[in-house]
């Protein structure tokens, strides 16, 4: 039962990947814009014979089946391809990229789902008081202010409180350990904010949820404590639909770690796909989308594989 | 309370830190990421503000007064009739690697620029080089197919690198090797560039500073709050719309000069209506140039000749030209004569940036009010070089660079078949004045050529100039002996200290 639940699991993600890698294959080739033109900007003195000879040298005078071939069939043989006009491995490319994007996305995810527990459960246990209004409030607010904004208020705030402190861009971890993390605090509490509110809004609702089941008025009958209703029975049942959420935030991380690399000046994977995008660095790009597609989808294929594991009413 | 103390203690740990990290390097920050640092590969501003004049330095430089003088090479003899050029090396100059520059490396130098394989967007200022020889250890001589009276000009943009490195396209990309007052040191992508300073500079006492760091900072407000809080301490090369919400900030002290390159208005001359010269006319007379640069560029900036007014030797006041007298009604006796039929509907392809996109607004309404129907498309940038280099328009706003010697302004684009002539403009009175500016080495005759040709240009030509605007660099109190250049060249770092 389980091995096909999990072979089923593992065909989609496959058939994701090739989609997806046709997708991003086609779609940055059909937007305008050519990259022998880009880079050479607008004021460069060259001839149009010679725009054809770059283009030959790069590869992109071929039909665009032949491109396609040639960079899945490098793909699958672990061959990622050459940054277009660097000529260095994109592979190298990602690894610079990868850890502070890595970094940022699971702080984030820490402080959201590690304060949305507590605070989804004090709004259940609140409920209808004037304090959850507050929290109500509160939790729209997070869900609605763009990060960006967030961020820049963020960094004028603080600038001003301490201006000593460099707090916009990056150090590796093993370079400068306080460094590292008084740069990363802040673009991780700003990416943080809308999973937060989000987080705790489900935990509510589902904790809400799960008081109103027969089992707990079997509990209340039986005369378990009411902390122990709330932590044991209840909170254990409505922590099912959070882990499914949290892997959807992994989505939501990678996208929102786009928007706030730019502002905090973050050298992340957001800085590095939108670059790529800008210069129609396909091979960049392509294998940028698809790294970022196959974390994704490992990603909910483990939050699968836990939730059967929590609920086994799912390995049907 | 106890909270308050031992954040304020862990913020005061983190500065120790940063202080004793960034002793006299100073934190500069820029928006775009480079795509290499070859300086014969990538032409690019965004690497051009990094290396020219920090790591890497030529034969000549322009200096802030945009004069041409001597730098790797100490001084030069041209032979009577133009086509000879012999340069004498300075001594004791020696790479970043540690190796001697010699002749031998300014001959690699010039024919790395014009192989093909190296494939050099700068291979057409050297083009006049018919041959480059070392005649001994600091003498290189360069002999011409015909006169060129802008060659030392160009000679500043040929960066002089090692000859190991003459059929070498890829390692200058990641690990630039110069002989500036910086050397290389590290580059993290989308995070820095680190250059250290040069300790065998062959300039006594410079560079006064111990690193310039390049931060790449995409977000113009980051970069803002970056500069006023004392996290940067230089924004070189910024615009007036950024450089005036900097003004009066407690701390921050802006420099500026008036731009090389200009906004302009271009036309295809290859069809109706623009190839009918009294229609490029009516497109002068119908804009107001005073009122864009108020509405468009706040004020700084001056109304555009065809060179700009920083060039005092060359440039004419454009209250010599009679069509930059804005008048609506002149516009529509000349459409009249023309004999096209209004309104002229036309569509203005639009350079997607800030000021080139307001300065196309209000064009749009100026030319309007004098007998044209103006729509507006504003693609994204690779769209938008795509069209412009295929001629794909009717009409377009956009900016062009500038240089410190008329040919290189007028040349490329105005000659008939020239190779940014995306106009398709063909003028054969224009061609002859253009060659007389390039051969010419009087002096006296070679401003006659160029007063002509900026008359002629100014009204009829393809292009209808716009405006210079107003180049800044926010710098933090304390700074010295920093001076902005309007080729935007950062070579005086050099010179810079910060007081501390």
């Amino acid at each position: 039962m389980r091995r096909s639940f999990i072979l089923s699991r593992l065909t989609d993600l496959v058939v994701v990947l090739f989609g997806v890698s046709v997708i991003t294959f086609l779609m940055i080739r059909l937007v305008p814009g050519d990259a022998v033109a880009i880079m050479l900007g607008a004021n460069a003195e060259v001839t149009p014979e010679r725009m054809d000879e770059l283009r030959a040298r790069i590869g992109l005078d071929q039909p665009i089946v032949v491109q396609y071939l040639h960079w899945i069939g490098g793909v699958l043989t672990g061959d990622l391809g050459q940054s277009l006009w660097t000529r260095r491995p994109v592979i190298d490319e990602i690894a610079v990229h990868i850890w502070p994007t890595i970094q940022l996305a699971g702080l984030s995810l820490v402080i959201g789902a590690a304060l949305a527990v507590p605070l989804g459960v004090l709004m259940a246990r609140l409920r209808g008081r004037g304090w959850e209004i507050g929290l109500q409030i509160g939790s729209v607010a997070g869900l609605t202010v763009p990060s960006f904004w967030l961020g820049i208020m963020m960094i004028l705030a603080l600038t001003t409180l301490a201006p000593g402190v460099q707090m916009l861009g990056y150090v590796p971890f093993s370079q400068d350990p306080l460094g590292n993390l008084a740069r990363l605090i802040l673009p991780a509490i700003a990416l943080a904010l809308p999973i937060l509110a989000n987080l705790a809004r489900l935990v509510r609702s589902a904790m809400l949820d799960a008081l109103q089941q027969d089992y707990i008025r079997t509990a209340r009958a039986k005369g378990v404590s009411e902390r122990a209703i709330l932590y044991k029975h209840a909170l254990r049942n409505a922590l099912i639909p959070f882990v499914t959420s949290v892997g959807i935030m992994t989505g939501y991380l990678l996208s929102g770690a786009i928007v706030v690399e730019q502002v905090f000046a973050i050298p992340g994977l957001g800085r590095l796909l939108l670059g790529a995008i800008a210069e129609r660095n396909y091979p960049l790009l392509q294998a940028t989308i698809l790294l970022v597609t196959v974390v994704f989808v490992a990603v909910n294929f483990v939050v699968d594989l836990v939730y059967a594991w929590i609920d086994p009413r799912v390995k049907t | 309370m106890k909270r308050l103390i031992s954040t304020a203690a862990l913020v005061a740990a983190m500065s120790v830190g940063a202080g004793a990290a960034g002793a006299q390097v100073l934190e500069l920050a820029v928006s775009d990421s480079p795509a290499g640092l070859d300086p014969h590969i990538v032409t690019a501003f965004a690497s051009f503000q990094v290396v020219n004049g920090t790591v890497y330095e030529a034969l000549t430089e322009v200096g802030p007064d945009l004069r041409i003088r001597p730098s790797l090479a100490e001084s030069w003899e041209v032979s009577d009739d133009g086509t000879t050029y012999t340069f004498t090396l300075r001594e004791g100059v020696t790479f970043h690697d540690g190796s001697a520059m010699t002749a031998e490396d300014v001959v690699a130098s010039i024919e790395r620029v014009k192989s093909e394989a190296i494939g050099s967007p700068l291979a057409s200022r050297v083009a006049a080089v018919a041959g480059a020889s070392a005649v001994d250890e600091r003498t290189v001589e360069m002999t011409l197919s015909e006169p060129s009276a802008p060659f030392l000009t160009q000679l500043a943009s040929i960066a002089i690198v090692p000859s190991a490195f003459q059929a070498d396209a890829e390692s200058l990309q990641q690990q630039p090797v110069g002989t500036g007052p910086f050397a290389f040191e590290e580059w993290q992508p989308n995070n820095f560039i680190l250059l250290g300073a040069n300790e065998d500079y062959w300039r006594d006492g410079m560079p006064k500073l111990d690193g310039v760091r390049f931060n790449i900072v995409p977000e113009s407000a980051t970069r803002q709050v970056g500069i006023a809080s004392g996290q940067y301490q230089m924004l070189p090369n910024i615009d007036a719309a950024t450089a005036l919400q900097l003004q009066g900030r407690p701390g921050v002290v802006l420099q500026d000069t008036l731009e090389l390159s200009y906004t302009l208005i271009g036309m295809n001359t290859s069809q109706p209506p623009f190839d009918d010269p009294l229609v490029r006319q009516a497109v002068n007379y119908a804009l107001d140039r005073e009122a864009i640069v108020q509405a468009a560029l706040f004020g700084s900036g001056v109304p555009a000749g065809p060179l700009s007014p920083a060039l005092e030797a060359w440039a004419r006041d454009v209250s010599e030209f009679p069509c930059y007298q804005h008048s609506p009604e002149r516009a529509r006796e000349l459409l009249a004569e023309a004999g096209v039929e209004t309104p002229v509907k036309l569509t203005m392809l639009v350079l997607p940036r800030q000021d080139i996109r307001d300065i196309a607004q209000v064009a749009q309404a100026q030319l309007e009010a004098a007998g044209f129907e103006v729509e507006l498309n504003i693609p994204e940038l690779g769209t938008f070089v795509q069209d412009w280099r295929n001629s794909n328009f009717e009409i377009f706003a956009s900016a062009n660079a500038g240089s410190v010697d008329p040919d290189d302004f007028f040349y490329r684009a105005f000659r008939t078949g020239g190779s940014t002539n995306v106009f398709k403009y063909s003028d054969p009175r224009v061609d002859e004045l253009l060659e007389t500016g390039r051969t010419e080495r009087d002096e006296a005759a070679r401003k006659a050529a160029y007063d002509e040709l900026q008359g002629i240009l100014a009204c009829e030509g393809p292009v209808a100039h716009v405006a210079y605007g107003q180049l800044y660099t926010a710098t933090r109190e304390g700074l010295s002996g920093f001076e902005i250049i309007a080729n935007r060249s950062l070579s005086t770092l050099a010179e810079t200290s910060t007081a501390q």
